[in-house]
């Protein structure tokens, strides 16, 4: 038994060190007898050396690492009669659904509604785990995902209430890398980061530049009336995509300094604003390009237009799948909803193709995953302009090559937060 | 014989100050500490949230030490924590030329008229900080009035950016933003001062400049320094000023690296760190206004 036990660890041993692989592990270890018995050790060597682990020990998901987050109590049960009356709360970003579908929706269930509003993710998080807001539904990205599952914020899906995720959303997003199963989650809108600009101002062919994300780094001619999103993780990004550096997810301080120098560089060249107002300052003239969100330019040329100006003045470029960060939003309900059955009808309802369309194209300009939503069609109806067909994603966006922001350790956090607020103090 | 033992019960007039030292407590010295637990506390491993450490015990130096370190000549604040007390040293210095002034002059007249100006001082406070600051976005935009009128007259017929990373915008702002505050306690120092002593030292052959100069400025500096306390304080932790009025990274203040670690993230203690240092360099200015009003009492006093 002692020669046993001695042999196993030299395989995990082995295993630790690089010297054999997991399917030759794997095979020795059956060979012994103890493969299945062992399973989760070597689980766990094998995801410290492929995955990250996130908060409660769930492994970070990655676009080509997908994750099953663990359910930690079971789904309702189908076929349960939705709840009445009282209010039904939904915690959302301000102005990012339409008020007007949500008091239908209350309508429709005999329920008040309320929209209680957050600024960001971590506002969001914050008041959920500290009981500060009693949501019915919140929304919810990708990346905190696991934070909120090992918090227990939010509650497991039955999909039998959710039939329109199968029949109208992308097949792509049907069981996504951050949520194998959908177990907690539907999607909500989706959009590329990329670059905005004014074709009356700049003269670059951006798409056409051997590498479009250097022209902030040539943009001197427009110094003042450049800008890049104020968000950590997107502008050193902006300057890893600028060397052509894709693993947008690491954690290694050198890719990170190297960035940030990359991004510091920027001052002296254009001295960009950085600010996420890009859907009023491009279309009213005040910037002349800017790293964008692809929904922020399409919210621009819907809301923000000045009267008399053709949106035909505004470009955007994103780069082509695993070139360019992803991103999409999701609903999720919250593990304080007294509604969870009303909750449930509320992520089918999002992704009705009636509701998602409304919403995007009336009210907050970001894209729902839809399959009856194509740039051809949005373009042909007259929705939106065609030079602005690079703004619209489709199903094939997405998938395990495509590159998206997504968790990191508390560690790999810290230090992306240090240096950004280096750039920020324009040191 | 004790003031308070005539008619008024015994413990009557402290109690007039109970109300003030709740206040205190609840709404400076719990929050306060409450900053001092995150400088010196942890983070929630699954939330990020910070974890205040409530007893000295257990309190972690880490990123206090961290964050000293930063102010250090090339540290990751030293140039911010110098571009803000440059600015602010600045803007205070724009608002006391401007301000005693408009004090003095309101100060020399009677009651109705000064009251009428009182009133037309306060009534930018009717309209709220942002919308004052986001007014000021429009005035001097590009195509805003001010650059407008500055090519119209020739003054300067290429208008700078006032708004892209432009200083100067910054420090007007921040004078516009906080001019009022300095007003109002410098006008009340003056009020203070007693008209007689200007008589006496005409009559003793002063001219105004030099009454003014020997008299007047001697008697409200102890108002100088409060009102000036008194807007320097939250302009040194301002970030919302340069957010609104440049929005780049060369006029950023420490108010913003303040926001940037509170706003979210694994580091709240570098974000309390942060605060607590500025905390402590305002607090040099505020001890040394309180030993100047110490001293100038003492020398009333003894006189």
């Amino acid at each position: 038994m002692r020669n046993h036990d001695a042999g196993v660890n030299a395989i995990l041993e082995g295993l630790r060190a690089g010297r054999i692989s997991r399917r030759q592990a794997f095979k020795t270890l059956a060979a012994l007898g103890v493969g299945s018995a062992l399973l989760p050790s070597l689980t766990r060597i094998a995801l410290a050396d492929d995955a990250l682990v996130g908060p409660g020990g769930i492994p970070l998901a990655r676009p080509d690492k997908p994750v099953t987050l663990p359910l930690w109590e079971d789904p309702i049960k189908s076929g349960l009669a939705p709840e009445t009356d009282g209010t039904f709360t939904i915690y959302n970003y301000s102005d990012y659904i339409d008020k007007k579908l949500v008091d239908e929706f209350g309508k429709l269930h005999k329920v008040k509604t309320q929209i209680t509003t957050f600024d960001s993710m971590d506002q969001c998080i914050t008041r959920l785990a500290t009981h500060a807001v009693r949501a019915d539904v919140t929304n919810i990205t990708p990346d905190r995902l696991a934070q909120a599952v090992a918090g227990k914020l939010i509650k497991p899906v039955n999909p039998d209430y959710v039939p329109n995720l199968k029949k109208n959303v992308w097949p792509t997003l049907h069981s996504p890398f951050y949520d194998q199963g959908s177990r907690y989650t539907v999607p909500y809108t989706v959009y590329t980061t990329g670059i905005g600009w004014r074709n009356d101002k700049v003269k670059e062919d951006i798409p056409n530049l051997s590498n479009p994300w250097s022209i902030f780094w040539n943009s001197q001619a427009y110094k003042g009336f450049v800008g890049v999103l104020d968000d950590s993780r997107e502008a050193l990004v902006l300057a890893m995509l600028y060397r052509g550096k894709y693993d947008i997810n690491t954690e290694d301080p050198a890719e990170i300094d190297a960035a940030l120098a990359d991004l510091k560089a920027l001052i002296p060249i254009c001295n960009p604003k950085v600010n996420i107002t890009e859907y009023q300052t491009l279309p009213e003239g005040t910037c002349y390009l800017h790293h964008c969100w692809s929904g922020d330019l399409l919210g621009g040329v819907f809301s923000y237009m000045p009267e008399g100006t053709d949106p035909a003045v505004l470009s955007y470029w994103s780069a082509p799948k695993g070139k360019g960060p992803i991103q999409n939003d999701c609903w999720a309900i919250s593990a304080s909803t007294k509604k969870p059955v009303l909750a449930h009808l509320w992520l089918d309802y999002i992704v009705d193709n009636t509701v998602a369309t409304d919403n995007f194209l009336n009210f907050n300009g970001y894209q729902p995953p839809m399959n009856s939503i194509t740039p051809e069609k949005l373009i042909a109806e007259g929705r939106i302009p065609a030079n602005l067909k690079t703004a619209v994603m489709t199903a094939e966006d997405f998938g395990g090559d495509a590159i998206q922001e997504m968790t990191l350790t508390p560690k790999g956090q810290a230090l992306w937060q240090s240096a950004y607020a280096k750039f920020v103090s324009g040191a | 014989m004790r003031e308070h033992s005539g008619i008024y019960p015994r413990g009557l007039w402290p109690a007039f100050a109970l109300p003030g030292v709740v206040w205190l407590i609840l709404l400076f010295l719990v929050p306060f500490y409450a900053v001092i637990g995150v400088a010196f506390g942890g983070v929630d491993p699954i939330f990020m949230i910070p974890m205040p450490a409530w007893n000295p015990l257990e309190w972690n130096f880490d990123s206090m030490i961290q964050t000293l370190r930063g102010f250090l000549p090339g540290g990751d604040y030293w140039a911010v924590f110098i571009r803000t007390t440059v600015y602010v040293g600045l803007a205070l210095s724009i608002c006391l030329l401007v301000g005693y002034p408009v004090a003095y002059y309101i100060s020399r007249h009677t009651r109705r008229t000064k009251s009428v100006l009182l009133a037309l001082l306060v009534l930018p406070f009717w309209v709220s900080y942002l919308m004052r600051m986001l007014a000021w976005v429009n005035l001097f935009a590009p195509s805003g009035y001010v650059n407008e009128f500055l090519a119209w007259s020739h003054i300067m017929p290429d208008p700078p950016d006032w708004l892209n990373g432009n200083p100067i915008s910054v420090i007007l702002a921040l004078v516009y933003g906080y001019i009022p505050y300095l007003i109002l306690p410098l006008l009340a120092a003056l009020d203070r001062i007693d008209k007689s002593l200007l008589e006496a030292a005409r009559d003793l052959g002063a001219n105004p400049f030099s009454a003014f100069l020997h008299v007047t400025l001697p008697l409200s500096m102890t108002g100088i320094l409060g009102a000036s306390v008194i807007i320097a304080l939250p302009m040194f932790g301002d970030y919302y000023t340069p957010n609104i009025i440049s929005g780049s990274p060369t006029t950023s203040m420490l108010g913003n690296q303040i926001d940037l670690y509170f706003h979210g993230g694994p580091q709240p203690s570098i974000g309390a760190s942060l605060t607590m240092i500025l905390a402590l360099f305002l607090a040099v200015l505020m001890t040394y206004y309180m030993y100047s009003v110490a001293k100038a009492t003492r020398e009333v006093r003894d006189e």
